[in-house]
């Protein structure tokens, strides 16, 4: 049954991944082919260089390690002693977001439908893939890796005590009832803040260039196809760098609650730990 | 007479308010620092990108309900 994109608006908007079709009781939607576009993408590119490396990279080699060395050298530079053991979750999540944004600028993506046909019988033609940033529960599935990250590196640097300490116990003990439940708070808005930057983000940068695809012609679009390319390039940067700020004020103490709400005492200290990472990272130039 | 869009369209608009100007003014202390020191920008990148995320996230939060408003 064909399609007549007419009868409906110019452009096609869909908040949520659309479904594609079943296995048994799961279903498949598209921002999962999206997803795992990216995830083939990556593991080739894995596969490839753990096979063909060699101490005088070729060209290949060269592109595929400057994301490595970029992320390396930052979080080297900002996450303290332990930024070895840091690295891979930043690099994994900079790596997988930055691929999955990028896939959603491939021709094709969003313009090849299949037909889709529900249970009540009705058709309708859905795209093949969506970039899998553009899906709320890739990134929320992110924001909560992030999440069990600093809190699980919070545990480890501190203690299950001095990371229960640090989030239920205000500095003053006296300010407790009043601080706590903020702390606990602003813990969980990271988690809504880190997904849903990332979602709207890119979602918004699939409306755009719909829209610019709709309404202008030639090169026009192409503008945005450049700048979507700068974004979702910053998005990943964004969601990798906070992650990792996050786990690296959980392991320095004083974790729980770095956000503009809350006590002096403990906002020096933050700063301080900030301030000193920021300066050994500039430290050494002339 | 359907003013839902209407709402959508005041809240991204005037939730896009506040962050365009917290975001210019981000960009032109870090242009500032940058040209006062331009060694520096290596040390001033992160704090930067962290800050523009951070002030962009309210935009983001109003682009959120605009869509909440059209959609659910």
């Amino acid at each position: 049954m064909p399609h007549f994109a007419t009868e409906e608006s110019l452009v096609h908007v869909a908040i949520a991944a659309e479904e594609l079709f079943h296995i048994g009781p799961f279903v498949v939607t598209n921002s999962m082919v999206g997803v795992l576009i990216a995830t083939v993408l990556l593991l080739s590119a894995a596969i490839w260089v753990s096979r063909n490396a060699s101490t005088v990279p070729s060209r290949l080699q060269g592109i595929l390690e400057f994301p490595v060395e970029f992320m390396a050298n930052i979080v080297r530079s900002q996450s303290g002693d332990r930024w070895r053991a840091v690295l891979p979750l930043i690099l994994t999540i900079f790596l997988l977001v930055l691929i999955a944004n990028w896939v959603g600028l491939l021709p094709g993506v969003g313009t090849i439908s299949i037909n889709y046909t529900d249970a009540e019988g009705h058709t309708a033609a859905h795209p093949l893939i969506r970039p899998a940033s553009a899906d709320l529960n890739f990134t929320l599935a992110l924001a909560v890796i992030a999440f069990v990250g600093f809190v699980t590196w919070g545990i480890r640097a501190n203690g299950l005590g001095g990371y229960l300490k640090e989030t239920f116990v205000a500095n003053p003990a006296y300010m407790t009832p009043i601080m706590t439940p903020i702390h606990i708070v602003s813990e969980f808005s990271r988690l809504i803040s880190l997904s849903m930057r990332l979602f709207g983000n890119v979602f918004a940068g699939e409306v755009l260039l719909a829209v610019m695809l709709a309404l202008t012609f030639a090169v026009i679009p192409a503008i945005f196809l450049g700048l979507e390319l700068v974004f979702g390039f910053v998005q990943a940067l964004v969601f990798a760098l906070l992650t990792m700020t996050y786990i690296t004020l959980a392991m320095a103490g004083h974790g729980g609650g770095h956000d503009e709400e809350h006590d002096a005492p403990h906002h020096d200290a933050d700063d301080a730990g900030l301030s000193e990472n920021y300066a050994a990272a500039g430290s050494n130039r002339p | 007479m359907d003013l839902t869009p209407l709402a959508a369209g005041l809240a991204i608009g005037l939730g896009a308010l506040g962050p365009g100007i917290g975001l210019g003014l981000g960009v032109s202390k870090a242009m500032e620092a940058l040209g006062r020191n331009p060694e520096a920008s290596g040390a001033i990148f992160v704090p930067y990108v962290l800050g523009i995320a951070l002030t962009e996230a309210i935009g983001i939060y109003a682009l959120v309900i605009g869509l909440l408003i059209l959609f659910v």
